[in-house]
């Protein structure tokens, strides 16, 4: 409390650098020796790591070389900017040590005390990277093109349901894959509210990417308050998504820098809404045509959605129960072998380390995907960029056809008419 | 006098302008300029490139994110290219990095340009850079 009045009595630019670190604060902790105590070296985290399976890399080693004091040598060495980000440690951890955050904090330290340049492991020359970094400062105004929006769909600037597009607009760029997530998702979200649905024009990105890839966490800090400003002026009170990153920086890390983002903002992915809107009877499945009836799906879970969020938040349990629904309409789903928080990694986390082991990782996701079905379901855009990126490569992995939830679940949702109270129309 | 100072005031900014001219037609028609003595403002901070189709989108935008306040990429004529056809490649690239990123990033499309300058365009060279140049003066700054 103290603190605010001091920067009360300060002048202008003072001002915002003593607000800046405040809020740097909020989301890190310099002290990683702090963070690791409670490792007992069960060794557990390195027996799952999954760059394990791939190159050399032992977190347990990591954290115990941390805890004796040399520190400062792992971190000059620079291995931890190879760490997937993936928490599948986290999720085999007795002492619940998050390795992954650890190493968020760490970055930051590399990069700003040790001056190591992380752009070297970005993939793409970080051009998407970069794009977060522009869209983070004050002076820009993006000015995102909307002609994608469907015909019979009506958006607005203002309202109280946003659909938070994300980065999608610049991954065209490079990627037509993804095209298809924005549309299908905005015609699902008309179709049920039959209703103007706020798309913003301006949006930016929530920065994800620079969050947990390049350690960038002040320009992070300038897009989340830009977006905060963004949604209050829009009016809105629920947030859609159907970005996996999106989503899980909306609903854990915002609440983080501000204590009222969850009160004042709902944030929902796009399969609790279809969910939602299952259990309140608003909408009803489609049994499968003739030539839909042997197609077998499968669904990859992004870690941002399963090892990234609360215990507490069963979202995949609520995805489960959908493909349940489809599955007694005739559809035929498949677990790959590593499901859930057991899900292996698509490779490149936050664009981070794009190379052969990554390659490596990715083809062994493919081929379990491939034993479990003809196509592939997930929920963000960044796996079904570096997946389909992969199968380019690979013939053998060629024929799986990769899909975002929404896209796949456009054609299959029937909204009742509300006429008729709920009732169901044969 | 008097006069003269208002000029120097209306143009007080001055724009960093980062130039990305290749080695076989564009860096030597930079040098033609030079060695005829044509003007051109000194904003402009040349890297020469083996061939346009060196010059990253990537490198376009970390020079915005980096305080340029234009950029532009130069290379031979279309056909004339030393490795055949890497300007081709930069022009289809540059179309996308202008519709797809720039536009939608809200940054004045005016601040990215490509232009093709062949060796024997000394003159050419300093008309390209004093326009452009020009034109980012009356944008003002990028970062405001
Ligand atoms: S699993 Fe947890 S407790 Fe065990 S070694 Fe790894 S970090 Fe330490
Ligand atoms: S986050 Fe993933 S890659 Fe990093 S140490 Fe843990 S398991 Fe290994
Ligand atoms: S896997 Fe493909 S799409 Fe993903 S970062 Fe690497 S090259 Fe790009
Ligand atoms: S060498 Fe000049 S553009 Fe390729």
């Amino acid at each position: 409390m103290k603190r605010i009045t001091e920067i009360n009595e300060k002048g202008n630019s003072e001002q915002s650098i003593e607000d800046s670190e405040l809020y740097l604060n909020k989301i890190y902790e310099p002290n990683l020796r702090k963070l690791l105590s409670k490792c007992y070296q069960c060794v557990r985290c390195s027996g799952v790591c999954q760059l394990s399976k791939v190159q050399s890399f032992i977190p347990s080693v990591i954290i115990q070389r941390i805890l004796e004091g040399s520190e400062d040598k792992v971190i000059s060495s620079g291995v931890l900017w190879d760490c997937l980000t993936c928490n599948s440690c986290l999720q085999n951890c007795p002492e619940d040590i998050n390795f992954a955050d650890i190493v968020r904090n760490a970055k930051y330290k590399m990069k700003n005390y040790y001056k190591q340049n992380p752009e070297e492991f970005v993939a793409h020359k970080g051009i998407y990277t970069t794009i977060s970094e522009i869209l983070s400062e004050p002076y820009i105004q993006p000015n995102k093109n909307l002609d994608w929006v469907p015909k019979e769909c009506k958006i607005s600037d203002k309202g109280d349901i946003l659909y938070f597009v994300g980065c999608i607009p610049y991954f065209k760029f490079e990627f037509q894959e993804v095209d298809p997530i924005p549309i299908s998702s905005l015609k699902i979200l008309c179709q049920i509210e039959n209703r103007p649905i706020v798309v913003l024009k301006d949006e930016v990105c929530c920065g994800h990417d620079l969050y947990w890839g390049l350690g960038n966490f002040e320009a992070f800090i300038k897009l989340a308050k830009k977006n905060y400003e963004l949604f209050e002026k829009s009016g809105v009170s629920t947030i859609i998504t159907s970005c996996a990153e999106g989503y899980r920086t909306f609903k854990v890390e915002y609440p983080k820098l501000f204590e009222d983002f969850d009160k004042k903002f709902e944030v929902k992915h796009i399969i609790e809404y279809i969910y939602e809107k299952l259990k309140q009877g608003k909408i009803e499945l489609k049994a499968p045509d003739e030539g839909d009836i042997n197609i077998q799906f499968t669904y990859h879970d992004p870690c941002r959605l399963s090892r990234f969020l609360p215990k507490s938040n069963n979202l995949l349990e609520k995805l489960r129960e959908i493909f349940n629904l489809l599955e007694g309409l005739g559809y035929s789903f498949k677990e790959m072998t590593h499901n859930k928080e057991n899900a292996l990694c698509c490779g490149v986390s936050s664009w981070m380390n794009c190379n052969t082991r990554s390659k490596a990782l990715r083809y062994s996701r493919l081929l379990e995907a491939k034993e479990a079905g003809t196509t592939l379901v997930t929920s963000c855009p960044k796996c079904i960029m570096h997946l389909s990126c992969l199968q380019k490569d690979y013939d053998d992995v060629f024929s799986i056809e990769i899909k975002d939830f929404s896209e796949f679940m456009v054609n299959l949702i029937y909204v009742i008419d509300s006429k008729n109270n709920g009732e169901v129309k044969s | 006098m008097t006069k003269a100072v208002s000029k120097v005031e209306k143009e007080d900014f001055e724009p960093y302008i980062l130039v990305f001219c290749c080695n076989w037609c564009s860096y030597a028609g930079a040098d033609l300029a030079g060695v005829s003595r044509f003007q051109y403002p000194p904003n402009v901070r040349i890297i020469r490139v083996m061939c346009s189709g060196r010059v990253d989108p990537a490198f376009v935008l970390k020079a915005l994110k980096n305080r340029a306040d234009g950029v532009l990429i130069s290379g031979c004529h279309i056909g004339d290219c030393h490795y055949i056809s890497g300007n081709e490649y930069t022009r289809d690239r540059f179309e996308r990095l202008y519709n797809i990123i720039i536009k939608q990033l809200g940054v004045n499309e005016k601040r990215v340009k490509l232009e093709w300058v062949s060796a024997s365009e000394g003159k050419r060279f300093a008309e390209v850079i004093t326009e452009f140049t020009n034109e980012i003066k009356e944008l003002g700054p990028l970062r405001k």
